[in-house]
């Protein structure tokens, strides 16, 4: 019995943290650089000293500790890693579309260490990514916070282990053509996601209280209660409840968005960010006020229907009203260049260089909560940098070198063209991919294949 | 139900087992009966165990049981006799998860009221409490085609879902026998999803892995707690739950299905988070998760077959740009690391067995002789055919090596059986002999022997390699006592200066390419270092490998050849 | 909230001058047509150097002047002291006004059903009042090239300017029967083909459109000896590009692809520009032989190879033109034609450079598609495109201040816009009241 609680316990509370590996640390110092804090302004002529992973010294004329590798930044721009809050970069699978619930799925069982997307991620900056479930149920399932430490074999050692629980929600088009239009079930309107959610959280209520009596009940004498069965997918969103998971939900309408708002005031969830939110706009006092933000696209709309009424200006105006405001890339080709989709909030709302910076940044870290150990140039925070060679919010910014934990895992001098770690040794022509744009967003990934025991790919991926 | 089917069934056939056994002779209108169960194999270069030497021996079993071996051995009056003389005799091979004669159950019909994100356990294939038992035929012709390469003892697996059921240990034997050497003895489980319905995928897969595992659990302390307390609520213990106890009560292993590094991972994070007994199978590309397969003392069963080569034969040297040739020696790469993989296992002191299942048989011992060229000792490859799985699947006390007292189950071939041209002329299963056709062997001159080595190995090689340290050489001493390679080999101190010597083990010639192990002492710890290389008259030319350094050049002249020869 | 408000005002008035005049610009709802004199800018003419402290005439809907100290009293001043003038951007191949909402087929107008469709006419589908359109051109995309797409000979493409009611007042001149030459490439994650089939598939693809050429030949042969054809659309639009009428434009990407479509296109006499030519850069020199021209991109794009360089795609257009290749870039999208800039910034910042990428989607793609009479640079005599900025529109902090097509002057507003005046602050705001 005791076994089994342990069992239980290591479930509910630490997944895979159990077998966290060492990951590796550097220390390097560089010189010379303008470093944009992002949180504390921009220092011209500065020098980061990195010991061990850690930022240790920010200032001028710092001198190297023996053993401490010097680079040399004279004109080159020095800014935090970028965090990317949506990605579905280094996943095996993106998709488990069978059911409107899937929490208890982890994306961290399926994390894939090799994909070529994070070093390519690393290339533009992104030290940081948000590995996603993807959008098909209206709950989807627990996320993984990804460290990119290119090279890595075992998955454990790419997954950032204290960055806290997240999952995924999902409103709108993606789960009512899945289910209820695909599957027969509910939810086919915004209603019935609406009644899904609700529903979830009602039984996750009584499935706590369940394994409350029965724990309470247990130990005494004679006891004739008997163990609840364990469900995790009900577990996972008495998490929720318990604010140990945040929350990131897949939106678009303005209309939807404030209807997780009220659930979530009704079941006192606090912890909520949304996820592409292309109608944010319109709520965003509503956004500011209850949520941790949004996380939107620099300028997509238009590819369906419930983006057709959107405007690039979204971010800026979600900024203006006060939310926190992050840009992502949900896609494996944006997520190259996310200082260039920030900085186009400063052509669609004119948003000063610290609050474009801030999207890429600070603000997905506070929405990943993960901010008190990256997404700004700190003592104490961990070393994940990159240089630029010329200021990253100009569209000819090119990364030169990206470090995570103080490691290089970019550079754009040195670095061979063929980053692949693993080659199939059957392979008898490397295979070419056109068009790989139309294939980079992956939110709906393995939705069609699900669906091929139906009746085919009536299912476009979409965002 | 399924549970009581299932006892009634095996209930059944253990009885019938009983009865052939035990029933007195009688008449045999079709003639087939054979006449007698005793029979002995005499004067035959036998290998009782992986790593000893052939010696001439007799070998009489009966009733499917070794009664004795060696060179005085009474022959019995009823024996009939296999001469063995020319013969080499080998214990028979394990297949330590296989799918040979099994036969795919039906797709259970979906009820009406089926609902796609939560369908029922038999349709999700998850279906622990099926027996491998139930799809498995002796008879068929992959069973055959199976044995003829050797193989006299599989791990069958059942068809299906995530949790197909249960393995069963199986003997190859007589047609109409029961064949059955264990039931339940492995609860099998892979990563595939069900088509159209939850859990689809992989991810979806180890979610309802980990509940059904733990329902199971709590299924089994809500029966204790029925079984001790009054007032307590009768168990509704379904199907899945009674088939997973005794995988929860760890009496059973999980022989989980994992080819790729990344499906080991995970199979192996459940094992740490869920605690139950797991052997992994089917694995093909394992070679970035060999130290963990090591820390975590998991059983392996590798896949009883070598990479495709058709890429590699499809290259071309010439005509071909750039690109082609960098896309081409990546390939290369991986396919020669592929193949070393089996011999990186033994390096790193894991026993693993094979796992016929997706094999061709027609290909086995090929399989098998490529891995040695590669690296894998001989020893090490007779044990993952033969001691290694009777270990991991709990049998040795019966089955794996040549001793009295167990099975008789014996390969016997034409030559000793890693050779090129060795044939496998009969295998015994259960003390039934199968007889194969012999080919005659391609006339002498033509091909195979001009690949031979036409001098000696034996004498003094002067060698030298080359390494990221800076070059660096030293001698390698060959004799051959009684036909076996041995000698000694020096090279510069890695802990000071000067030279050291290390004994020679491993060392085999095949065809033109001789290769050796020797240990060097370095930093605390022992280094098995391989050197192959294939000779062309007094000079050699080939690799100098060191585990997790790479392989380096090395050249070597035969500087004294032997006098002896 | 008061205190977001305080600072939100503060920095809105920081930025005013800019804002106001690019974004919330309600002077005008709808073009309008005119004389003005755009003064005492930067005036980047692309093939006559940059001049400093000039001014721009626009008459009649052409450029009619180009330099100091030009004066017209009849006409709207705008001063220009601190902008920049370029000339109007040209997108080499996009799906804009064939499309509203990619997810409803109702409103996808760019595939026809069938392989062989050079009858399909582009103009006849461009929307005039698609959303996408006013998005577009207020980032200085005045001019793209729209095109079908889908089977062998998908349709034609047409040039269009955005600013018109009706496609005819749209037409800018330009029509291209477009090809999607037999590819060799997986067409991705989800082409499960094996490379066998995958090379059988485009011999066998190749094969059927030689015998569809040859076909198109015999028609045209017939028709010119003054034999009495039935009616054959599809032979009719193809035996213009034979006849050398209209030009072929070929979509090929992978390498091979590049090389055999280069051997396609010998020895037929015939007006040929390449499109997309992802792998152009494997092949650059080959190209550059062969002396066709190439609209390439999208440039922000993932390399068509596991084993290719990050920056594959980037730098391809660079290392096309370092070989000698004429290169115009293009998005190949619908409602993002306005990041058309972008991609040109991340073409010259990965080997392009910036005076060639400023070519490339002004005076190149004007010399490629034959219409650099009319387009391409700050001319007189030429087309009055062009855009006011407050300084290189490849960067995101520059602000496109006004926008000229055909001589009209263009709202700086659309949905975007609009719905950023409305809701910056919402009324009512959080509370109902």
């Amino acid at each position: 019995m005791k076994k089994l609680h342990f069992i239980l316990a290591a479930f509910l509370g630490l997944g895979l943290n159990t077998v966290q590996a060492q990951a590796p640390k550097g220390s390097v110092l560089i010189k010379n650089a303008t470093v944009l804090t992002v949180t504390k302004g921009n220092l011209e002529n500065s020098d980061v000293l990195v010991q061990d992973g850690v930022i240790k010294q920010i200032g001028k004329n710092i001198t190297a500790p023996s053993g401490v590798q010097t680079i040399d930044a004279t004109g080159k721009y020095l800014m935090p890693g970028i965090i990317d809050a949506h990605s579905h970069v280094a996943l095996d699978v993106v998709n488990e579309a069978s059911s409107p619930i899937t929490s208890e799925v982890r994306m961290k069982d399926v994390v894939n260490p090799f994909e070529i997307g994070i070093y390519r991620a690393l290339a533009g900056g992104v030290t940081v990514s948000h590995a996603m479930h993807g959008s098909a149920n209206v709950v989807g399932g627990q996320n993984a916070t990804l460290k990119h430490r290119w090279g890595a074999k075992d998955p454990a050692d790419i997954i950032m282990h204290d960055a806290p629980r997240t999952i995924k929600f999902a409103l709108g088009e993606n789960p009512t053509r899945v289910h209820g239009r695909g599957n027969g079930i509910q939810p086919r309107t915004r209603m019935g996601v609406e009644a899904v959610l609700r529903n979830g959280f009602s039984e996750a209520m009584q499935y706590k209280k369940a394994w409350e009596t029965y724990n309470a009940a247990k130990a005494q004498k004679g006891n004739t209660i008997t163990p609840p069965s364990y469900n995790e997918r009900l577990q996972t969103l008495a998490d929720i409840l318990d604010g140990k998971i945040i929350i990131h939900c897949h939106s678009y309408r303005a209309d939807e968005i404030y209807m997780l708002i009220n659930v979530a005031k009704d079941f006192n969830i606090k912890k909520l960010v949304f996820q592409h939110t292309n109608e944010g706009f319109k709520v965003a006092p509503e956004i500011a006020e209850y949520t941790m933000g949004a996380s939107v696209f620099a300028d997509w709309w238009a590819y369906k229907m419930e983006v057709y009424y959107s405007t690039a200006y979204n971010a800026a105006i979600l900024q203006r009203n006060g939310a926190i405001t992050s840009i992502n890339s949900d896609s494996a080709e944006l997520i190259r260049h996310l200082y260039h989709e920030a900085a186009k909030t400063q052509r669609y709302g004119g948003l000063t260089d610290d609050e474009a910076l801030a999207m890429i940044t600070i603000n997905p870290a506070k929405q990943l909560g993960i901010d008190d150990k990256v997404g700004s140039i700190e003592v104490g925070k961990q070393a994940d940098l990159v240089i630029f060679d010329t200021h990253p919010l100009s569209s000819y910014a090119v990364p030169q070198m990206t470090f995570v934990d103080g490691v290089k895992y970019f550079d754009i001098k040195t670095d061979k063209d063929d980053q692949r770690l693993m080659v199939s040794a059957t392979e008898m022509v490397e295979p070419i991919f056109l068009r790989a744009n139309e294939e980079a967003h992956r939110c709906m990934q393995d939705v069609d294949a699900y669906f091929e025991a139906f009746q085919g790919a009536f299912l476009e991926e979409k965002h | 139900m399924k549970k009581q089917f299932l006892k009634a069934g095996l209930l059944g056939l253990l009885v019938a087992g009983f009865l052939t056994q035990t029933t007195w002779a009688q008449s045999d209108p079709t003639g087939k009966r054979r006449v007698t169960s005793t029979y002995a194999i005499t004067n035959a270069t036998v290998f009782t165990s992986p790593g000893q030497a052939g010696t001439k021996a007799t070998v009489v079993f009966k009733d499917g049981v070794i009664s004795g071996i060696g060179s005085g051995v009474q022959i019995p009056k009823e024996a009939k006799i296999i001469t063995g003389d020319s013969l080499f005799v080998y214990p028979g091979f394990i297949d330590g998860a296989g799918n040979m004669g099994v036969t795919k159950p039906k797709d259970p019909e979906r009820p009406k009221d089926f609902v796609s994100s939560n369908p029922p356990d038999e349709i999700a294939g998850i279906t622990p409490w099926r027996s491998a038992t139930e799809q498995f035929s002796v008879s068929g012709s992959q069973v055959d085609d199976w044995r003829k390469t050797g193989f006299t003892i599989s791990q069958i697996i059942p068809d299906g879902g995530m949790i197909p059921g249960k393995a069963a240990i199986m003997v190859l034997g007589d047609g109409n026998s029961t064949n059955l050497i264990q039931t339940n003895s492995a609860l099998a489980a892979n990563f595939r999803g069900s088509r159209g319905m939850y859990p689809a995928t992989a991810a979806g897969v180890m979610a309802k892995f980990r509940d059904v595992y733990l329902n199971s659990s709590l299924a089994l302390e809500h029966e204790k707690l029925f079984a001790s307390t009054s007032g307590v609520k009768r168990p509704q213990i379904t199907p899945t739950q009674s088939g997973m106890a005794a995988v929860v009560q760890k009496q059973i292993p999980v022989l989980f299905t994992a080819s790729s590094d990344l499906e080991i991972r995970r199979a192996i994070a459940l094992q740490k988070e869920l605690g139950f007994k797991l052997v992994l199978s089917g694995l093909e590309n394992y070679e970035t998760v060999i130290d963990l397969l090591k820390a975590s003392g998991t059983p392996v069963l590798i896949k009883l077959q070598v990479t495709d080569d058709k890429a590699i034969k499809a290259q071309k040297a010439e005509g071909v740009t750039e690109d082609t040739k960098a896309q081409y020696a990546r390939v290369k790469e991986a396919y020669e690391t592929a193949l070393k993989q089996a011999a990186m296992l033994e390096k790193a002191g894991i026993p693993f067995a094979f796992s016929t299942v997706d094999a061709k048989p027609g290909d086995a011992l090929k399989t098998v002789q490529t891995l040695i060229k590669n690296g894998l000792s001989e020893k090490a490859a007779l044990a993952a055919l033969t001691t290694n799985p009777a270990s991991i699947m709990g049998i040795s006390r019966v089955a794996g090596t040549i001793e009295k007292g167990k099975m008789a189950n014996l390969v016997i071939s034409t030559d000793t059986i890693f050779k090129e041209d060795a044939q496998i002329k009969h295998v015994v299963a259960d003390g039934y002999v199968f007889d194969y056709e012999v080919k005659k062997k391609a006339a002498n001159g033509n091909g195979k022997t001009e690949g031979n080595l036409n001098g000696s190995v034996e004498g003094v090689w002067e060698y030298t390699s080359e390494t990221p340290a800076g070059s660096s050489g030293g001698q390698i001493v060959l004799k051959r006592d009684n036909g076996v390679l041995s000698g000694t080999i020096s090279y510069d101190d890695p802990a000071g200066s000067g030279k050291v010597t290390s004994p020679i083990k491993n060392a085999s010639v095949n065809g033109k390419t001789l290769s050796f192990d020797f240990d060097v002492a370095a930093g605390g710890m022992n280094l098995t270092v391989t050197i192959t290389g294939e000779i062309n008259g007094t000079s050699m030319e080939g690799s100098l490998s060191v585990p997790q350094m790479g392989s380096f050049p090395v050249k070597a002249t035969l500087s004294s050849p032997s006098l002896s020869n | 909230m008061k205190r977001i408000l305080k600072t939100f005002c503060a920095s809105l008035l920081a930025l005013l001058p800019v804002v106001a005049m690019a974004q919330i610009d309600g002077e005008f709802v709808k073009p309008r047509s005119g004389k003005f004199l755009l003064k005492n800018a930067t005036v980047v003419t692309v093939t006559k150097g940059t001049l400093t402290n000039a001014s721009v005439l626009l008459e009649n809907g052409k450029i009619s002047q180009v330099g100091p100290n030009i004066t017209a009293a009849d006409a709207e001043v705008i001063d220009c002291t601190g902008m920049f003038i370029y000339p109007g951007m040209i997108d080499g191949g996009t799906r804009l006004g064939l499309v509203e909402v990619s997810s409803v087929p109702e409103t996808v107008d760019y595939a026809e059903i069938g392989n062989v469709t050079p009858n399909m006419q582009a103009l006849t589908t461009v929307n005039p009042n698609s959303e996408a359109i006013g998005v577009t051109r207020v980032s200085g995309v005045t001019t793209v090239l729209t095109v079908p797409s889908g089977g062998l000979f998908p349709g034609t493409a047409a040039l269009i300017n955005l600013n018109g009611y009706t496609p005819d007042q749209m037409y800018g001149g330009f029509k291209a029967v477009a090809m999607t030459f037999p590819s060799s490439g997986r067409r991705g994650r989800f082409d499960r083909r094996s490379e066998e089939d995958i090379k059988k598939d485009a011999e066998k693809a190749l094969k059927e459109a030689n015998d569809i050429w040859e076909n198109a030949k015999s028609y045209l042969e017939l028709k010119k000896s003054g034999a009495e054809l039935s009616y054959y659309p599809e032979m009719e639009q193809l035996s213009k590009v034979i006849a050398g009428e209209l030009p072929l434009l070929i979509e090929v990407n992978a390498a091979s692809d590049i090389q055999n479509a280069i051997k396609w296109v010998q020895g037929k006499n015939i007006k040929v520009i390449f499109t997309g030519v992802a792998e152009g850069w494997r092949v650059a020199d080959e190209i550059a032989k062969s002396g066709i021209p190439v609209v390439t991109g999208p440039v922000q794009e993932l390399p068509t190879r596991q084993s290719d360089r990050y920056d594959a795609a980037y730098s391809n257009a660079g290392k096309m033109a370092k070989a000698g290749v004429k290169i115009a870039l293009r998005t190949d999208e619908e409602e993002n034609v306005r990041n058309l800039p972008f991609h040109a910034a991340f073409a010259a910042a990965y080997g392009l450079g910036k005076e060639e990428a400023l070519k490339a989607v002004t005076i190149n793609p004007a010399e490629i598609f034959g219409i650099a009479d009319q387009y391409g640079s700050v001319e007189a005599g030429k087309r009055a495109n062009l855009i006011v900025s407050t300084g290189d529109p490849f960067e995101t902090r520059s602000q496109i201040l006004h926008v000229f097509i055909d001589g009209y002057r263009i709202p700086m507003s659309n949905r975007h816009i609009r719905l950023y005046q409305e809701f910056l602050e919402r009324s009512p705001g959080l509370k109902s009241n």
